[in-house]
């Protein structure tokens, strides 16, 4: 599925200690802490965690696409070796869509309902690649047919296609300027589990045709299996562990982790629900001292609340965890408060 | 609105807007005709006032039977009064002894549309503009200003900025006319007068205007703000559009489509809300007509602005419903 | 047990009643558009303390409009009355047309709205097409055509509750002809309430339909009526000054509208009497924006939600 053997070309996509926070009402909350990972091209990786833990800040700021009250307070990311310049909205715009594209949840009102689907996918066209009018549709009618579409449906609103098709339509349009990371941001999340299937299968074959690198968001670990090679889990706006899927689900390290993997259902059962890990997120106000996920760690250890676990490789993968950390069981044992 | 728009995409649904539009334009007719049977005396001692004294019952009787009267106001007089209000008849002024009524409104009319047809130019350019803007760019100075300014205007009766425009422009800076369309002893020149009428157009257009445009910036304000926090917005610019074509290409249009309801809908009440302008201004349109109808208790011309405003509505919610239906392509079978 | 229940539910009414006033001050167009009423409602409520009975033109002592000066606050009138004073007395004209015939609109449509909502179908039907008439054509225009029919009926001259008779014709035929948009309103809070199982549950006790709507219904809609009654006021102000203005008020009870058609037929506006013209319409304003301040914030305080305008 991916690419291991190019370890020593310069990666796609380099996250260095990345922190952003947003100004909210001029108290500085902030959303991502440090983040660091890499992304090689034609790699699928998959983003998860609860609402709250900072994946979906993460895949913006890789897009340039952070809101105005957002702000990066350390930290940088490279693309291609060259640093990105994503606080700055008019010098990120050369990079959107035509390196960088983004699949929306279409079942909301990511598509414009004023324009018909074939002049929103063809729009990127001309604007990024230069191309007419015409040149554009044509184009835009092969991306319809590409995802499954009949191109007749391009003079079509969106109002008038079902949510999976609308997702197709979101996919054809990220695909327009032939990227070479598309992000994902929660694509499956509205849909009803058959759309799903569809549109998991879809986004896999498109991903080896095209040899697009993915990030794929979600709160769903099922989703994880069946598209992506990498898993990164987030919680609190750090990265807690990082793995090749097969590892992650066969022996996750971080309680976390575990946690999220327990509550995995069972198709028997028939619910697609996560299944609540007791307590909840912290909010990005009140952040607990030391490890994050303290409060609901099955496995913590007093040094656990008095000082952040860093983000370390152990064995395959890397995980952010005491009970991993290269400090001596008796330092564990010490420190308390 | 009457409706919502949804009905007037497909044609029974048109046919049902049409239908609806009719049934109140005939409740205008029927309370016209209401109110007058209702008042005290009838048609002749009103006429004839004190001179009532001076006629007598014998011409009364034959004066009645002539105009219908002796026969029962229910149905007869009523059927008699619909059709002749279609056939365009609206009866004769009292005041202006001789003059029909709809003589007296067709030649008033055109100085009215003038005035609000210019006004609504003003209103829009500067209100809409300055509503989008504020609404595009939320917080900052000009979005405060604009808003507060807005809903002062908005609560404020137009006619008495009107009133205090004439203190400031006309009295103390002397730069405009304050009453009429024209100056007594403007030469003949064809340019002269234009530019003569022009001039005496400038405050009374826009102090209606000014009634307008707070409602112009606070709606346009409001649509501008929902479209900018809609998700496609987001689609926009990750596509890599500019501040520019995000606000031009995705905002505007969909904006603008509760601006365009309100700006139909307004050409209907607009005539009404000049009555009060052309008052102050001594404008010669229909509203300076009206309220010298209701002075003089002229019931005939009355009851023809009342049907004349009432059509004026309707038609203009009329074209709003359907204007809406062509530009929501939501709104569908 | 019961009265420690019943205890209970008052105090909690009670506090429920501080947070909301708490969260309706929060609002600073509140802060002003109590502020502003408060000061007015005064002025109506005592105006011959403040400033003595209203002048005439008897009465009258001072200059033909005549600037402001030290005895005439707000300068005179054309027969030589001091404005201020003038202005004053109207507004207790003024204030009362604008609520008392918010309060038929409010009763009327709050009927009209609940009986709608409520039994559906044909009543429903029938309803909305009449409201549909009232909501179309402007309350300034019926009001325009039916007020002198009815002062003509009434006979000219009279006083009817304290009032002369246009003035009273207006504040009923204003009442009468703004009702359709608070109808519409409350009809759609009543289908949404209908649904709900409290209903059900009264109906199934064996409620009879009125009781339901009066005892179940109607104080649930409490917050909504009170939203939209502040900016009906500020209509029926706006509507009472324009129809005063051409002619319908009554000099000898001058409301704003009145002593603003006054000064016009005097020539105020060309003479450069501003106090005469101005006075009157700033307190229209004042008032105006007080009320449409104020309902928007009860709007926001009962649905708090990303509110656009302020």
């Amino acid at each position: 599925m991916s690419n291991l053997s190019q370890k020593d070309t310069v990666p796609l996509l380099s996250v260095e200690g990345l922190s952003v926070e947003y100004n909210v009402k001029g108290i500085p909350l902030p959303a991502i802490q440090k983040a660091s990972f890499e992304l090689r091209a034609g790699e699928a990786v998959a983003l998860v965690g609860e609402s709250g833990s900072g994946k979906t800040t993460t895949a913006m700021a890789i897009a340039g696409l952070l809101s105005p009250n957002a702000r990066v307070s350390g930290g940088q990311v490279r693309y291609r070796g060259a640093r990105l310049p994503i606080d700055d909205d008019a010098a990120m715009r050369p990079h959107r869509w035509s390196e960088t594209s983004v699949i929306f949840q279409g079942a909301m009102n990511a598509l414009n309902p004023v324009h018909r689907i074939v002049k929103q996918i063809a729009e990127p066209c001309m604007l990024n690649l230069g191309m007419s009018r015409e040149e554009a549709t044509a184009r835009a009618r092969k991306l319809l047919e590409l995802v499954g579409i009949s191109a007749d449906r391009g003079s079509a609103y969106p109002h008038e296609l079902s949510g999976g098709m609308r997702q197709r339509v979101m996919i054809a349009m990220a695909l327009a300027c032939r990227p070479s990371i598309v992000i994902g941001d929660e694509p499956t999340t509205a849909l009803d589990v058959i759309n799903q299937a569809q549109i998991l299968k879809l986004l896999v074959e498109l991903r080896s045709k095209f040899n697009l690198a993915l990030i794929l968001i979600t709160h769903d670990l099922s989703v994880v299996a069946e598209t992506c090679d990498r898993v990164m889990i987030m919680y609190a706006g750090e990265i807690v562990e990082d793995g090749e899927v097969a590892d992650i689900f066969a022996a996750p390290k971080h309680p976390y982790t575990r946690l999220l993997i327990e509550s995995i259902p069972d198709p028997a059962k028939g619910k697609r629900v996560l299944h609540p890990i007791p307590g909840d997120p912290p909010t990005l106000l009140r952040r607990p001292s030391g490890c994050a996920f303290h409060t609901r760690c099955p496995s913590s250890l007093p040094i656990c609340t008095a000082q952040v676990p860093q983000l370390e490789e152990r064995g395959p993968g890397r995980v952010a965890c005491h009970l991993y950390s290269s400090l001596t069981h008796a330092d564990k044992v010490l420190a308390r408060d | 609105m009457a409706s919502n728009g949804k009905d007037s995409r497909t044609s029974h649904g048109i046919v049902k807007v049409i239908v609806r539009a009719a049934v109140t334009l005939l409740m205008v007719t029927v309370l016209n005709f209401t109110l007058f049977r209702v008042l005290p005396g009838d048609a002749t001692s009103l006429l004839l006032g004190g001179a009532r004294a001076a006629v007598s019952n014998e011409q009364i009787e034959a004066q009645r039977r002539n105009w219908g009267l002796d026969k029962p106001i229910f149905p007869n007089q009523l059927l008699d009064y619909m059709q002749a209000t279609a056939r365009g008849d609206l009866g004769y002024s009292f005041k202006f002894r001789g003059q029909r009524v709809s003589d007296l409104l067709l030649e008033r009319l055109p100085a009215t549309i003038a005035l609000v047809g210019v006004a609504q130019i003003i209103a829009i350019l500067c209100g809409v503009m300055l509503g989008i803007y504020a609404g595009w760019r939320r917080g900052g100075v000009i979005d405060n200003v604009a808003t507060s300014v807005a809903l002062a205007l908005y609560s404020t009766p137009a006619f008495w900025l009107g009133m205090v425009s004439v203190v400031i422009f006309s009295t103390a800076l002397a730069w405009f006319p304050a009453y009429g369309a024209y100056s007594p002893g403007v030469s003949t020149e064809f340019l002269d007068r234009i530019v003569d009428y022009l001039r005496h157009l400038v405050l009374p257009a826009s102090t209606v205007a000014l009634g307008l445009i707070g409602q112009y910036v606070l709606v346009a304000r409001a649509a501008m703000s929902d479209v900018v926090s809609e998700d496609y917005m987001v689609t926009a610019r990750a596509k890599g559009l500019t501040s520019g074509q995000m606000l031009m290409r995705h905002g505007f249009r969909n904006a603008m489509l509760p601006v365009v309801t309100l700006v139909t809908l307004n050409l209907g009440y607009v005539v009404a809300g000049a009555i009060t302008v052309e008052s102050v201004f001594a404008w010669p349109g229909v509203g300076g007509l009206t309220v010298e109808a209701l002075n003089a208790r002229d019931y005939p011309v009355l009851q023809g602005v009342f049907l004349l405003l009432g059509a004026s509505i309707v038609v203009a919610n009329l074209i709003a419903d359907l204007a809406y239906g062509i530009l929501d392509p939501r709104v569908k079978q | 047990m019961t009265e420690l229940i019943a205890e209970s539910r008052r105090r909690g009414r009670r506090l429920a009643i501080i947070d909301f006033l708490g969260r309706l001050l929060e609002r600073g167009g509140a802060w002003v558009g109590v502020a502003a009423l408060t000061f007015f409602l005064v002025l109506a409520a005592v105006p011959g303390l403040l400033v003595g009975p209203l002048e005439t033109a008897a009465t009258a002592t001072g200059d033909f409009l005549a600037a402001p000066d030290g005895q005439h606050l707000l300068g005179t009138d054309e027969a030589g009355r001091d404005v201020l004073n003038l202005v004053v007395h109207g507004t207790r004209i003024s204030l009362t047309i604008a609520l008392m015939s918010t309060l038929i609109s409010l009763i009327l449509g709050t009927t009209v709205g609940i009986t709608s909502g409520y039994f559906g179908g044909r009543i429903d039907t029938w309803l909305m097409r009449i409201t549909d008439f009232f909501f179309i054509v402007p309350p300034f225009v019926l009001a325009l055509v039916i007020a002198p029919v009815f002062v003509e009926v009434l006979g000219r001259g009279r006083e009817i509750l304290g009032f002369r008779t246009s003035l009273f014709v207006i504040l009923v035929v204003i009442g009468l002809t703004s009702w359709s948009f608070v109808a519409r309103i409350i009809r759609s809070q009543t289908l949404s309430l209908g649904q709900r199982s409290f209903v059900d549950r009264a109906r199934v006790a064996g409620s009879s339909d009125a009781s339901i709507m009066v005892r179940h219904i109607l104080p649930n809609l409490v917050p909504q009526i009170a939203a939209n009654g502040a900016l009906v006021v500020a209509g029926a102000i706006y509507t009472e000054t324009a129809l005063s203005f051409i002619g319908l008020g009554d000099p000898l009870q001058p409301s704003w509208g009145t002593l603003l058609s006054l000064a016009q037929r005097a020539g105020a506006a060309s003479a450069g009497a501003w106090w005469y013209l101005g006075a009157p319409g700033v307190c229209v304003l004042t008032v105006a924006l007080g009320f449409v301040l104020l309902g928007n914030a009860l709007d926001d305080t009962f649905n708090p939600r990303r509110r656009v305008i302020p």
